[in-house]
């Protein structure tokens, strides 16, 4: 019982890892990084600035949910 | 203005003091001077190392990046510091747990001791000793500069200058670690505060939120996007400050002790989010007064702008506090990297962790001064040298990172490989060798080798 729960914090943990490097990878592609790209709006904010601060968001959280995943070190 | 920063100022002082006496009346040993008894909870450890990490080049750098290059700025600081502590959920635990084995020391005598070679130490130290002594400096000048230029008074530039390293010393040297950490607490508190007011103030000036943004695109439509109207924030710069960043807790000693003192992993867990949530709240008003300025000052000069959106658009109290928010803000990231390089240099020199503090002492009030004199004469462009700091120390950041993670010594290479790194990236930054490796920028192209260099020697020698 112990060890499948063990196998799938470990499994889980490597996910959180997973979505963070896409979010890391996604950011530096030109797809936030779009030169000249204002549009889409939100907030009045232009694109690359709220897509940065919820991707940012997300990886605040996925840090929350990866040390939650490593509570029993 | 004079008299509320007479009274701002000194009830700070007076507050850093109090602080300062009561932490020295709590030391017992060299661990509570050194590493502040190790036992540092979620509040206050996330207090200390967001204060640490945040310096003045948040309050005076960022709002002249984000005038001078746009939103892009976001990207730079805020996003790569959500990359760095989520770093250190995976880092601090590897850290922590070596740490558990071997003792800690100082990073410095750890890496002697993980790679079994004094070599591996003093590499560390004298790469963090070269860009950590003007990465303080540049703190000192920027707010020595911006008092000069704010009160245009009889006192000189150096005399500021000297000003803020005494009140540093003094502290640090009366009540140790645990003053620096009880002091960033109360600095961290008033930087988020200052800078929140000093925003809404500078939203208030232009009509709101919708009408700054509306302006922008009609004025200067260039900062609402990357590169930036300058070109400098494009995909690789922004990934080469991105793995600098990253890198911080693992190479800058003052960090790097912050996550080993917190009193258990959970706490140092927890102090990661918290940073990160911090990070956020505090960069963000940064990038909104950067982008008032380019609306209201876009052609001012670097100190004009910085006088005027800090000081004079603002009533007398909110100006004071951002003198003292400044203050604050430049000495607790100082104090805490002279006290780290003090307790690496003692490290370096003793295997004895009970011997005397003597020589720690002495270090710190050497480096002080050696900080002090470089401030004298340093460049003025915060943020950029700041960003030389961070890619300097992360040319260590794989030998650190290899060393923590082996269960067996690694032998020489990679102490020489990150010899060779940090001599290239110096002699870049001189303009003796390029800035670039064909496509690649200089900084960029050493990290990946360095850390191509570090998984090589690891599996080889697993």
């Amino acid at each position: 019982m112990k060890a499948k729960k063990d196998r799938r914090r470990k499994f889980t943990w490597h996910l959180i890892i997973g979505i963070a490097v896409v979010l890391v990878v996604i950011t530096f592609t030109p797809l936030i990084l779009s030169p000249g790209r204002i549009h889409p709006k939100f907030l009045s904010m232009p694109f690359t600035l709220w897509t940065g601060i919820i991707i940012t968001l997300l990886l605040v959280v996925l840090t929350y949910a990866g040390s939650r995943m490593r509570d029993n070190d | 203005m004079l008299t509320w920063l007479l009274i701002t100022g000194s009830i700070y002082v007076t507050i850093l003091f109090l602080l300062a006496l009561r932490s020295r009346r709590m030391i017992r040993n060299q661990g509570d001077f050194l590493m502040a008894g190790s036992n540092i909870g979620l509040v206050l450890g996330f207090m200390t190392f967001a204060a640490t990490l945040f310096s003045t080049f948040t309050l005076l750098g960022m709002p002249d990046f984000a005038r001078t290059h746009g939103v892009g700025a976001w990207i730079f600081l805020a996003f790569s510091d959500a990359g760095m502590v989520f770093l250190i959920v995976w880092f601090g635990y590897r850290l922590r747990k070596r740490v558990s084995e071997k003792g800690f020391n100082g990073m410095s005598a750890l890496l002697q001791d993980c790679y079994r070679s004094r070599w591996a130490g003093t590499i560390y130290f004298t790469g963090a000793f070269i860009f950590l002594i003007p990465y303080v400096a540049i703190q000192i000048r920027g707010v020595a500069i911006f008092l000069v230029e704010a009160f245009s008074t009889t006192i000189p530039f150096w005399a500021w200058c000297l000003l803020i390293v005494v009140v540093m010393l003094a502290y640090s040297e009366m009540g140790g670690l645990k003053a620096i950490i009880y002091a960033d607490f109360m600095q961290g508190t008033l930087l988020m505060v200052v800078v929140w007011i000093i925003a809404l103030t500078c939203l208030k000036n232009l009509g709101g939120w919708n009408e700054m943004f509306g302006r922008l695109e009609a004025e200067h439509p260039a900062l609402l996007s990357t590169p930036g109207p300058k070109g400098l924030l494009n995909s690789q710069f922004l990934i080469a400050s991105f793995l600098a960043i990253l890198m911080i807790p693992v190479t800058q000693p003052q960090l790097s002790t912050r996550l080993v003192i917190m009193k258990n992993t959970r706490a140092m867990y927890r102090m990661a989010v918290a940073v990160g949530t911090f990070a956020m709240l505090v960069i963000f008003p940064t990038i909104l007064i950067g982008l008032y300025g380019a609306i209201r000052y876009p052609d001012a000069s670097v100190s004009e702008f910085l006088g005027r959106v800090l000081l004079h658009d603002h009533a007398g109290v909110v100006g004071s506090a951002a003198i003292i928010g400044l203050f604050a803000a430049a000495m607790s990231t100082s104090d805490s990297q002279l006290f780290a390089l003090g307790n690496e240099f003692r490290g370096l020199l003793s295997r004895d962790p009970s011997g005397s503090l003597v020589s720690t002492r002495i270090a710190i009030v050497v480096f002080a001064l050696g900080a002090l004199i470089f401030s004298l004469f340093s460049s003025d462009e915060l943020v950029l040298l700041a960003r030389i700091s961070f890619a300097g120390t992360a040319m260590m950041g794989p030998l650190v990172i290899l060393g923590i993670l082996s269960r067996s010594p690694q032998g020489a290479f990679m102490i020489i490989a990150t010899g060779i790194g940090l001599s290239a990236f110096i002699l870049s930054q001189t303009g003796i060798f390029p800035d670039n490796v064909g496509p690649l920028r200089m900084d960029l192209f050493l990290m990946i080798s360095l850390t191509i260099c570090a998984i090589g020697s690891y599996i080889r020698r697993r």
